[in-house]
């Protein structure tokens, strides 16, 4: 032994080293985030909670697309398809048996099957042939309504039977408890999941596959994995907007939400969790945003596609500002100034 | 005790490999006898990797036929962990996003865990006899330990991971990311995930590349005191002669001289791959 610690690298002294800040466990977060969201149910007005729940539902999916294209480097054009499947699953469930935990059962189970389907296609290849595989499934999936117009009720979509919510509950207050309901338990189970080993391997099969394989990772099945547990998030999310919105419909999901989720996570921060959370919020806030100052300007042409400007400028800024996104920003300054 | 130990824990017979037109290994046998060091070297384009890349499965070769402890092999890459087979990348290969810790993490999976350090340093005959028992020694030493929750678990693999970091020198950079770091600091991160797999044979691929005399000197020692079965693939010749109990020469993809470092080193064929036929 005495050969092996004859050099040491560099450094003579033993520094302590500077451990990394230990983090509550997520079950806190969790809660925390359940209390808060009750207390602001009860303070905020209608529309606004149904604005925290469209919040919730939009978590719920960048949550789940942050986990698959920060830590696992899948990139995915096709979760907003993956949203629709999870609404018509939960819709369809929802007028025959008129259940809702049956139905969000339902919309999972399709889902994931999707996310299996896709996934297994999606292992194989990289880069943007991924990105192609995954956008085509976004041009596929609303126009798969048309076909079957019969059951899936071709543009007009769907309206869902619901049952009126339980006691004096306000509808909104309702969907905002359920949305954030789904939302914390997927992200508290996403954040266990991501902690310990399969999350290192999602990050390893990220950073160099070669490597990961040899060091023992099966980096197809982690890709595949990687992919169904997004797709169980986004067919989650997809239940959560249909329940929203009452109604399930191909307009619902167009091609540019799919986009969208990808710049709300790139914007909120690659691979946080809280990066997510950002990016949610964003993708309520902005539109509202650009409806006000839209209608405010009185153009109508305006109103349309402010919102789609406004997305593109806050990336282009964030990305020159903190290319490790929102969520990077407040976590640099705080530990800056700790120092 | 095995009463019928394998004579060669890892055997290559008649390999051979061709890309299209070009035959990168030409009917290379080579049998590894449990705890040997054995060396790898020939010019540029010789074949070594290619050779590695098929003990690992990443190249399937055309004919001939792989054992692993006497038994008819099809490697796998992400099977060898499992197997006691680790193998250092002759780039570095690292995971740029994870700490060191993490990194080395990765390699550390828990299939051959023995005790606490003990199955390190056993001598090289311990370890050997041993290998085979590994496996499920390993297993139930284990348990105990608390694998029953996942935490119990994380904390193994952290200690392994540590103590092997702790091994290879570079435990107090276990909480940075290595991209920052000096390449031989990650040369030696590359090793200490390798050895966290507790293999118990180690492919090492150009581990001296990049490395000062210091480093090398270490390196050899390391390799000495390893206790498995080493694979070496290298260009650093004093290492090679210095280390190993066997020498494959390859040039062409053509196996062309086998022996001990002594015999390779006078041997005529070798000295003109080298250097080109005499005048």
């Amino acid at each position: 032994m005495t050969d092996i610690k004859e050099k040491r690298p560099v450094t003579t002294t033993r520094p302590t080293t500077r451990k990394p800040r230990r983090h509550p466990h997520p079950i806190w977060y969790a809660v925390a985030g359940a209390v808060l969201v009750v207390a602001l149910t009860y303070v905020l007005p209608p529309f606004r909670n149904y604005q925290l729940a469209t919040v919730g539902a939009y978590f719920t999916v960048t949550a789940g697309l942050t986990v698959l294209t920060g830590l696992n480097g899948q990139l995915s054009l096709g979760h907003g398809a993956l949203m629709a499947t999870g609404a018509y699953s939960f819709a369809l469930a929802q007028n025959k048996w008129l259940n809702m935990p049956l139905s969000i059962v339902a919309a999972l189970i399709t889902t994931t099957l999707a996310g299996v389907v896709i996934g297994l296609a999606a292992a194989r290849l990289r880069g943007p042939y991924l990105a192609g595989l995954t956008l085509a499934v976004a041009v596929v999936v609303p126009s798969v309504t048309s076909t079957f117009d019969e059951t899936l009720g071709s543009d007009m979509g769907l309206s869902i039977a619901l049952d009126p919510p339980p006691g004096v509950l306000p509808m909104e207050q309702w969907q905002a408890w359920l949305c954030w309901g789904g939302a914390l338990v997927t992200t508290f189970l996403l954040a266990m999941l991501v902690r310990g080993r399969f999350g290192r391997d999602l990050r390893a099969v990220r950073d160099d596959e070669t490597a990961a394989r040899l060091a023992g990772v099966n980096v197809a099945r982690t890709q595949v994995l990687a992919f169904v547990v997004s797709a169980a998030c986004a067919g989650l999310a997809g239940a959560l907007f249909a329940f929203l919105a009452q109604s399930v419909s191909p307009g619902a999901f167009p091609l540019t939400l799919s986009l969208f989720l990808v710049m709300a996570i790139v914007i909120g921060g690659l691979g946080r969790l809280a990066g997510a959370l950002c990016g949610a919020l964003l993708l309520v806030l902005l539109p509202a945003l650009a409806q006000t100052a839209g209608e405010r300007s009185g153009s109508q042409h305006l109103e349309g596609n402010l919102a789609l400007v406004i997305f593109g400028l806050v990336l282009v800024v964030v990305m020159l500002a903190a290319p490790g996104g929102l969520a990077s920003i407040r976590f640099s300054t705080i530990s800056r100034r700790k120092r | 005790m095995p009463t019928e130990t394998p004579a060669h824990e890892l055997s290559l017979d008649h390999i051979t490999v061709r890309f299209g037109g070009l035959t990168a290994l030409d009917d290379v046998s080579l049998r590894v006898p449990a705890g040997h060091i054995v060396g790898v070297i020939g010019p540029n384009g010789a074949g070594k990797t290619t050779l590695f890349n098929v003990i690992c499965g990443f190249v399937t070769p055309t004919s001939g036929e792989i054992s692993l402890d006497g038994k008819p092999w099809r490697p796998r890459p992400h099977h060898l962990n499992r197997l006691g087979i680790a193998r250092t990348l002759q780039g570095v290969g690292q995971f740029s996003g994870l700490t060191v810790l993490e990194n080395v993490q990765v390699g550390a999976r828990g299939h051959h865990r023995r005790g606490q350090d003990a199955g390190h340093d056993a001598g090289k005959a311990a370890g050997h006899d041993g290998g085979k028992a590994s496996g499920q020694d390993g297993r139930e030493t284990d348990r105990p330990a608390g694998r029953g929750w996942r935490a119990g678990r994380e904390r193994l693999s952290q200690q392994d991971a540590l103590a092997t970091l702790e091994r290879c020198g570079v435990a107090e950079y276990a909480h940075q990311h290595p991209g920052a770091l000096p390449y031989a600091i990650r040369k030696r991160i590359e090793l200490a995930r390798a050895l966290a797999a507790r293999p118990r044979i180690l492919m090492l691929d150009e581990p001296a590349g990049g490395l000062d005399a210091d480093e090398i000197h270490w390196l050899a020692g390391l390799i000495r005191e390893i206790g498995t079965t080493v694979l070496l693939v290298e260009h650093h010749m004093d290492l090679v002669m210095s280390v190993c109990d066997q020498i494959l020469v390859l040039d062409f993809g053509k196996p062309i001289a086998l022996g001990s470092p002594a015999e390779i080193s006078t041997n005529d064929k070798v000295t003109e791959a080298y250097l080109g036929a005499a005048a």
